[in-house]
């Protein structure tokens, strides 16, 4: 239906007064992808999505929808479908009126609106409520209202703005699935704005991460969350055990031994495509699931458990590793017998650790 | 008065009923803080200085001075048959219709920018919004006459500007009545507008803006449907003080301008004619209550809606 427009922004910085709420950001988008952008508040992410609907105008850069600078347009002009947090319908309106407003807006005779209404409708199976008023709708029937208001004038470009935020953990996993299905079958570029990190890798084809007015890394979500660059992107998307070591000597073809500053027995390994020096000071991160628990003795690094949650999934060991500031957490999936003193050993492969770039 | 009357019932009630009656109301338990007793001295004051004020009122138009001889409806046939007294009507309800239209066209984009833009400057815009409410009404009124008189700044500088041929007491032309009742009604409609607007959600235009509205027609279909109930209220208001004026009426516009208002003060101290007076008090009352009628029927009609 849609044919697929690239978006691009080039070199895009915007100042609040003195607070420079994004650095010059350059950031390019598929057609027909999904782009999250992910990252706790203040970061800059709803800045650049209402960049790019028109609501701010960029101190710097420029705004590129399917290669036509849209930079000086007003957001009336920009061909663009959105979706706010609440949902923003119009509270004067029928359901109908408000899926027509933007073919009304752009001249469609009634008789062809009420067609592309009842379609839009259908897609969102909510046909039989045409009639209703707005607030006679539950919130996940109005999310999808908006949904169908956003999609039927044909967007280039959709914006979701938190657009699950305000349903309920059951509803919004489920409208996850709903609207991201809906989203490849229009094959429409679209870029949602979460700070849900769930949210983020369950509904995109890539994850931008953004922290103090930039976008600290972006990938796929399954890369993203596996090979994290920095200590915020690891410790945000999901959890991770972060250590400081010294790299130690090659262990293998791409796997580095590193000898941590906490008490161990032996080594730990890292895995990296780039070869790194002996002697260096690394950061490296570990998730909690990729780390192995032992028995006592065996493993690299001795610990003592202090406590064991059980979390319907998994079980989550919170440790004590002597010389680690904080605790370190390994999730199992199986409960693990642990001796009465609580000591245990700890693992992990070499690519279940990460060296992150930033300085120890 | 309906609620005044729902209270008395309310206080006169055993104590067990009010207990069963609590759930349904809400907040209405054994703990509330407040009782309908408590609302006697009210009941007490408003009923000797306006209730029976009020009848007194009604009993003096129907059997007062000529009332007595000729009629009971003698004063309201005259009122509403009389070529004068229909003009002066007429002129009452075109005073309150053209300052009410000022106060609107001015007072909404001032409620518009104080809602969207103002921040900081709000209490500033509020402040500067009632201070003629805090002047009195005279030393306000005599202002404008300063301003307005045939040397004074304002008509100086329309002179200068080349809008009027020749400097004019402005005063004592009916402008100047118009001018007066704006300044101190103005702040009636935007403060009624502002708390409605405020409950308008940005995000609301900036939808409209994106499924390819412009700012007019965003504006159009959208911020206005969505702050009638504020300019209704605001223009109820700003019409029913606008007919009971009548201090602004006598001090400026040089006697051109005749309300009701200003008749009722005339009939009052100068014919001494009180069941005359009386009676345009009651029609006066009438419009308001009308007024007041429409309001809520309007305000009924938007709950449901909204």
């Amino acid at each position: 239906m849609t044919s697929a427009v690239p978006l691009t922004l080039v070199e895009v910085s915007k100042s609040f007064g003195s607070l420079q709420a994004l650095k010059p950001l350059t950031l390019a988008i598929g057609g027909g992808e999904m782009l999250a952008l992910l990252g706790p508040s203040g970061c800059g992410k709803t800045t650049t999505l209402r960049i790019i609907a028109g609501f701010e105008t960029p101190d710097t850069g420029q705004v590129l929808i399917g290669g036509a600078d849209v930079t000086d347009l007003p957001p009336n002009r920009r061909g663009l479908g959105m979706v706010f947090q609440n949902y923003s319908l119009f509270p004067h309106m029928s359901v109908a009126d408000n899926v027509a407003y933007g073919l009304k807006m752009r001249g469609v005779p009634a008789a062809e609106r009420r067609v592309q209404v009842r379609r839009m409708l259908d897609l969102v199976r909510l046909g039989q409520y045409e009639d209703r008023q707005i607030h006679q709708l539950s919130g996940g029937q109005q999310q999808r209202v908006a949904l169908a208001r956003s999609l039927v004038t044909n967007p280039s470009v959709l914006l979701l703005d938190e657009p699950l935020g305000a349903l309920d953990k059951n509803l919004r996993e489920r409208m996850q699935f709903e609207l991201r299905e809906i989203q490849r079958r229009l094959g429409i570029t679209s870029i949602i704005v979460t700070h849900d990190q769930e949210e983020a890798l369950t509904m995109s084809d890539r994850v931008a991460v953004m922290a103090e007015g930039r976008i600290v890394q972006v990938g796929p979500p399954t890369e993203v969350y596996d090979r994290p660059r920095t200590r915020f992107v690891s410790e945000f998307l999901g959890t991770a055990n972060i250590f400081a070591g010294t790299i130690a000597d090659r262990a293998g073809p791409f796997d580095w031994a590193v000898a941590l500053d906490i008490d161990r027995a032996a080594p730990s390994l890292v895995r990296s495509d780039e070869p790194l020096a002996s002697g260096r000071r690394v950061l490296i991160a570990v998730r909690p699931e990729r780390l192995a628990i032992r028995p006592a003795g065996e493993g690299e690094i001795p610990a003592r458990v202090q406590d064991v949650v059980f979390r319907g999934s998994y079980f989550a060991y919170e440790l004590a590793v002597p010389g680690q500031p904080g605790p370190v957490f390994a999730y199992s999936q199986s409960r693990r017998d642990v001796p009465a003193d609580g000591r245990v050993g700890l693992t992990w492969p070499a690519d279940g650790a990460i060296v992150l770039q930033d300085a120890p | 008065m309906i609620t005044d009357v729902e209270m008395t019932a309310d206080a006169e009630r055993p104590a067990p009923a009010l207990a069963s009656a609590a759930p349904a109301r809400g907040g209405r338990g054994p703990y509330r803080l407040v009782r309908s007793r408590w609302t006697i001295p009210v009941l007490v004051f408003l009923g000797f200085f306006f209730v029976i004020p009020l009848g007194t009122n009604v009993w003096r138009s129907v059997a007062t001075g000529q009332a007595l001889t000729a009629g009971p409806v003698v004063f309201y046939a005259k009122l509403l048959r009389d070529a004068y007294y229909v003009g002066i009507l007429a002129e009452t309800l075109k005073v309150g219709a053209i300052a009410t239209l000022l106060c609107l066209v001015l007072g909404y984009p001032v409620a518009y920018f104080m809602v969207r833009h103002a921040g900081r400057w709000n209490a500033l815009i509020v402040f500067l919004l009632i201070a003629p409410l805090l002047t009195s009404i005279i030393m306000r009124t005599f202002g404008w006459r300063v301003l307005l008189a045939r040397k004074g700044p304002v008509t100086l500088l329309l002179h200068d500007w080349g809008l009027i041929a020749r400097p004019a007491n402005l005063a004592d032309d009916p402008v100047a009545v118009y001018v007066a009742l704006v300044h101190v009604l103005i702040p009636f409609m935007v403060l009624s507008i502002v708390a409605v607007l405020q409950q308008v959600d940005r995000r609301l235009e900036e939808s409209s803006r994106v499924l390819g509205a412009g700012p007019l027609a965003t504006f159009l279909r959208i911020t206005l449907p969505l702050s009638l109930d504020g300019v209704a209220t605001g223009c109820i208001l700003v019409f029913v003080v606008a007919n009971g004026s009548f201090l602004t009426m006598l001090l400026l516009g040089g006697g051109k301008v005749t309300t009701l208002s200003v008749l009722i003060y005339q009939q009052f101290n100068v014919a001494q004619d009180t069941g005359f007076a009386a009676a345009m008090g009651n029609l006066l009352l009438f419009v308001a209550l009308i007024c007041l009628a429409i309001q809520a029927r309007f305000l009924r009609r938007q709950g449901v809606k909204a």
